[in-house]
């Protein structure tokens, strides 16, 4: 019996092990790439470890190529401004369709379900033609708006699953009270319901941080691109690829959403599993 | 019995919204033709106003220049001062860039322009022509340049700038695709780097001694690249393949033209080519420019401003680096196809449309072109004055390739084109990559190509 | 998600203030949900239908930019998407990718998940790093993948030839129109696997230990304890995270398109790359519209089909 243990103890260690070796050693071999210098990199067979480290490319990704820090600024600024606003919307919304079931919920869930599939491809011209109409080409309002409406449907069915979880009592306590709607929704249910709400933000975070095709359609002036549209911008262009720079850029794109992640993974986590369960 | 219920609710919110649809679009419409009124108004009120040459500008102007390479290294430095240069000397003229990365960058024309946006200039490859012309979004240049102006251009530019018999746009400066080559590697390999193969014969007797060849990496030498990913300007430049071999691909009526020896012997020639390992598989032209650029490749076909690629990934390329005409295959002599960085204007009222037109004749002055052709792209200049110019005519990225000009033809321009060209990409992957046999490949290709073509 | 049910009712009152109060939750549930519909109907739901009704015109860029209505044309970009034989081998790919990717993505994810459920010594931090590549921008991810590949120079050519023991020298997954969706996949497994494992170890957390322990005193293997306790009580979990996974690789664009364009020889030609290339590079907006329209069609059945299959499995 212990030596079955045994034997199943190490087939567990080496799924683990191949499942991590895949999982992270291409943001291992991306490292030690930007450390490389330009022609160690175009080396075959590769080294894997740098024969010279050098902090070249970032001193020049620091020192000369100032745009791409405003890239990531707008990055977290059009990022930012859609969770608050995604989190915002899917609260009032989340909670409404979790407590007041009347018909039209039925409709309201299937136009979300559908809503959350149609690819972006599809409604790209439509879009675009609408932010025109409304002065929105161009702004990182109308990329938020765009982007805040790719979200909803999913933040909205996820936080009303966290309004599922609270008993209605409550409310019913405070109403009887003589508290009103509002002051019952915000000083009673969305203290109870702050998992959820953490876990609504970081996800739409990520998720926006990821777009590529509303800002590439969208934005126009350089000086508004957020990251991805950024970096495919300046380096998948006509002439060539400088490969050195694009994994010196994609260490610096990755760190910061990375220590966000860890900083609030015990929320995201809780919450997006939390979420899922109940829906 | 949920599921029933979801399925309906889920058709009823698509009939809803289709209402809304309706509702919705019809507004857009009319809305549309009341610009479109108002347009015309002000151009009517503009046209009696205007008489002169010299257009008054009553307010400041702002040109909307779409351009994807202001913000690509090689290019960057160039494009700002140009904006700074003219700015300065035009006062109450603002050019305002607005970019795209290269390969959206068409796609992103049509999106803003159709989403309402004005652009006033667009700069970009001669075969986005026919589809901005057939959109309606750029405007035929005879409308605003003088026919004294345009005749100081090479009248073989100025051909490859047709659609359909009217030219779109204004060439700033323009290459056939040339063979360049590595003298470090032809000396290597024991041949004589100054004389480079001319036909495809001699470079496939030469090959094999490349092919030998190792970096001092130990890496391995290809002999011969040529593009044939899946992006548009690999279709022209197996177009250009196909000129070499004296073969055709459209005809002038935009029709396909393929039943010739040279289309057939060009993909024979790319399936031996990679039966033997000589060419680099599916690659694009920056892989191209970025495997000689490190020694890597002997030979390869490109347009001579990619020069500007390789040098970015190794500046020592330009001691090695020489070019030479396209090669000749079959019963062709070596023609190529022009590719032209072409400037081309949108139609937003008379103000912008001049503002533009001054904008383009700066970029073509000498002071403004010649030190970017001998710097920064290297390429033919349009102008026929400047062409005299001593860093052109002796540059050693130019000069072995200076005769093909001459004999370069120019595409034929159709708004289907880039999808063709993405086409063609595919049948030299099917002979390649996927090992298929060439007569039944053509075969398949040609029935895809009809379909594309009428479309 | 999609089968919510909302088992909250409004509140029970007595007598005539409860017709007002039902009003006035009306009333104030309306306002609460009407930004929110109001942004999914006007930037998702109208743009959509907007599109699949241009796949019924004959519709192009100059439409646009003239500002002319598209001319029905009796389905004429249907027709043509089924005589040009392009619409089927992208149906196939489109399927051979999402399921290929789906059922991978289970299958490892619930790997990594079981191990790293059990006593582990180190799992909390492995379930930290693990998330790593979920961060990375899809974009990004492309970039890194095609650095890999590349045919020249890249790693994995390194470590083909090394297994191959110097045979193959010339390995090139997106080259080779056999392997190129299998190093998509790939790049799309990469960055989808540590969500799902995620997901999947949390469930697991919900599994009862008594239950658990009470089949294996019953004598139950750990296979029949998967397939009878944990698969079962891991429900819902499941059908989120496969549903997830099902829309997002069904959707897969940016990574198809920057990785190969659709090449080499159409081989990783997915709807999503062929309707691109009907409305953006053909600028044949009806034709592309026609494709998404196909696209989104088939989106929808097979969600709902799963949907039903795994409403179906819960009996047993």
């Amino acid at each position: 019996m212990k030596k079955k243990q045994l034997i199943v103890n190490i087939i567990q260690y080496i799924v683990v092990a191949l499942i991590l070796l895949f999982l992270l050693f291409p943001l291992y071999w991306v490292l030690i790439t930007s450390f490389k210098e330009n022609m160690e990199a175009y080396k075959f067979p590769p080294t894997f470890f740098p024969q010279f480290p050098t902090p070249d490319a970032y001193i020049k990704l620091f020192t000369e190529d100032q745009y791409f820090f405003r890239y990531y600024m707008n990055n977290f600024i059009v990022s930012g401004a859609c969770a608050i606003l995604t989190t915002f919307m899917a609260i009032i919304s989340g909670y409404a369709l979790s407590r007041f079931n009347f018909k039209w919920n039925k409709w309201i869930i299937a136009a979300f379900t559908s809503a959350q599939m149609f690819p972006v491809v599809s409604r790209m011209i439509s879009l675009y033609g609408l932010m025109g109409d409304m002065n929105l080409i161009n702004t990182q309002l109308g990329l938020v708006l765009a982007l805040t409406a790719a979200m909803i449907p999913f933040s909205t069915m996820l936080m009303a699953s966290f309004f599922d979880s609270i008993p209605k009592v409550l409310e019913e306590a405070a109403f009887i009270d003589g508290a009103g709607r509002f002051k019952i929704l915000f000083s009673v249910i969305i203290p109870l319901v702050k998992p959820g709400i953490v876990a609504v933000g970081i996800y739409s975070l990520l998720m926006t941080w990821d777009d590529y095709l509303h800002a590439t359609t969208l934005i126009q002036t350089d000086s508004l691109r957020t990251l991805s549209a950024g970096v495919s911008v300046r380096y998948l262009g006509e002439l060539s690829y400088d490969w050195s720079l694009i994994n010196t850029i994609s260490v610096i794109g990755i760190i910061p959403m990375l220590l966000l992640f860890f900083f609030f993974q015990k929320h995201l986590v809780k919450g997006l599993v939390q979420g899922a369960v109940k829906g | 019995m949920s599921k029933m219920k979801k399925v309906l609710s889920l058709l009823l919110i698509f009939a809803l919204t289709v209402s809304l649809v309706g509702c919705g679009g019809a507004q857009k419409e009319e809305t549309k033709t009341d610009s479109a009124q108002t347009d015309e108004a002000q151009a009517t009120n503009e046209e009696t106003s205007e008489t002169s040459d010299n257009y008054e500008f009553t307010e400041p102007v702002t040109i909307k220049f779409a351009n994807y390479a202001v913000l690509e290294a090689g290019y960057d430095v160039f494009w700002n001062n140009a904006k700074k240069g003219f700015e300065e000397k035009y006062p109450d003229i603002t050019v305002e860039f607005m970019t795209a990365e290269y390969g959206q960058m068409l796609t992103q024309v049509v999106t803003w322009v159709g989403g309402g946006e004005k652009v006033d200039l667009v700069f970009g490859e001669a075969s986005w022509l026919p589809t901005l012309a057939d959109a309606g979004i750029i405007l035929p240049v005879t409308d605003t340049f003088s026919e004294d102006y345009l005749s100081q251009i090479y009248p073989s530019m100025m051909d490859a700038m047709k659609v359909y018999g009217i030219p779109y746009g204004v060439p700033m400066y323009a290459s056939p695709f040339i063979m360049f080559y590595n003298k470090d590697l032809f000396e290597q390999a024991g041949l004589d780097p100054n004389s480079p193969p001319t036909t495809v014969d001699e470079m496939m007797e030469m090959a094999p001694k490349l092919a030998a060849l190792k970096t001092a990496d130990g890496n391995q030498v290809y002999p011969f690249g040529m593009t044939t990913a899946s992006v548009g300007v690999s279709g022209s430049c197996l177009t250009s393949l196909v000129y070499g071999f004296g073969g055709s691909v459209l005809n002038a009526d935009g029709q396909l033209d393929i039943d010739n020896a040279g289309f057939t012997q060009t993909f024979e020639f790319l399936k031996e080519l990679d039966d033997k390992g000589y060419n680099p598989q599916v690659s694009k032209l920056k892989d191209l420019r970025n495997l000689f650029a490190l020694g890597q490749l002997a030979m390869y076909y490109d347009q001579s401003w990619g020069f500007n690629g390789v040098r970015s990934i190794n500046p020592e390329a330009a001691n090695f680096v020489a070019s030479a005409a396209p090669l000749a295959g079959g019963q062709g002599t070596g023609e190529s196809v022009i590719q032209a960085h072409t400037l081309m204007m949108g139609n937003n009222g008379e103000a912008q449309v001049e503002a533009t037109k001054l904008f383009i004749e700066y970029l073509l002055t000498e002071d403004v072109l010649v030190p970017y052709l001998e710097n920064v792209a290297p390429g033919y200049p349009s102008m026929m004055a400047l062409s005299e110019i001593q860093g052109i005519k002796e540059s050693p990225v130019l000069s072995g390739a200076l005769k093909s000009l001459d004999t370069a033809k120019s595409a034929t321009n159709i708004p289907t084109i880039n999808d063709f060209n993405l086409e063609l990409t595919a049948l030299s992957q099917a002979v390649t990559v996927n090992d298929k046999e060439v007569g039944q490949s053509i075969e398949e290709f040609k029935k895809v190509a009809e379909i594309i073509l009428s479309n | 998600m999609q089968n919510k049910s909302i088992t909250f009712g409004s509140h029970k009152t007595k007598g005539a203030p409860f017709l007002k109060r039902i009003t006035k939750d009306r009333l104030f549930a309306l306002s609460l949900l009407i930004p929110s519909i109001i942004v999914t109907v006007m930037f998702i739901l109208v743009p959509v239908l907007d599109s699949v009704i241009r796949s019924f015109q004959d519709y192009r860029i100059k439409n646009i930019i003239a500002g002319t209505p598209g001319q029905w044309n009796e389905f004429a970009n249907y027709m043509k998407l089924f005589s040009n034989n392009k619409l089927l081998p992208s149906i196939e790919t489109t399927f051979i990718f999402v399921g290929g990717v789906v059922l991978a993505q289970f299958i490892l994810g619930m790997a990594m998940a079981l191990v790293l459920n059990s006593n582990l010594k180190g799992a909390r931090f492995i379930r930290s790093i693990m998330m790593a590549p979920w961060i990375v921008p899809t974009i990004i991810s492309g970039l890194i993948w095609m650095w890999i590949y590349q045919p020249q120079y890249g790693l994995l050519k390194y470590v083909v030839e090394i297994f191959s023991f110097g045979k193959i020298t010339d390995f090139a997954m997106l080259n080779n129109p056999a392997t190129a969706l299998f190093g998509i996949a790939i790049a799309a497994l990469w960055k989808q696997i540590p969500l799902t494992a995620l997901l999947l170890v949390s469930g697991l957390a919900n599994v009862p230990d008594e239950t658990m322990e009470a089949a294996r005193v019953d004598g139950a293997n750990s296979v029949n304890r998967f397939f009878h306790i944990t698969i079962p009580y891991m429900k819902s979990i499941i059908k989120v995270t496969t549903s997830m996974a099902i829309i997002e690789n069904f959707k897969q664009f940016p990574l198809i398109w920057t990785m190969t364009g659709g090449g080499p020889n159409n081989s990783t030609s997915t709807l999503a790359i062929l309707s691109y290339r009907e409305a953006f590079v053909s600028n044949n907006l009806g034709s592309g519209a026609a494709v998404t329209t196909v696209w989104m069609l088939l989106m929808v059945v097979v969600v709902i089909l799963f949907n039903i299959i795994f409403k179906e499995t819960k009996m047993d």
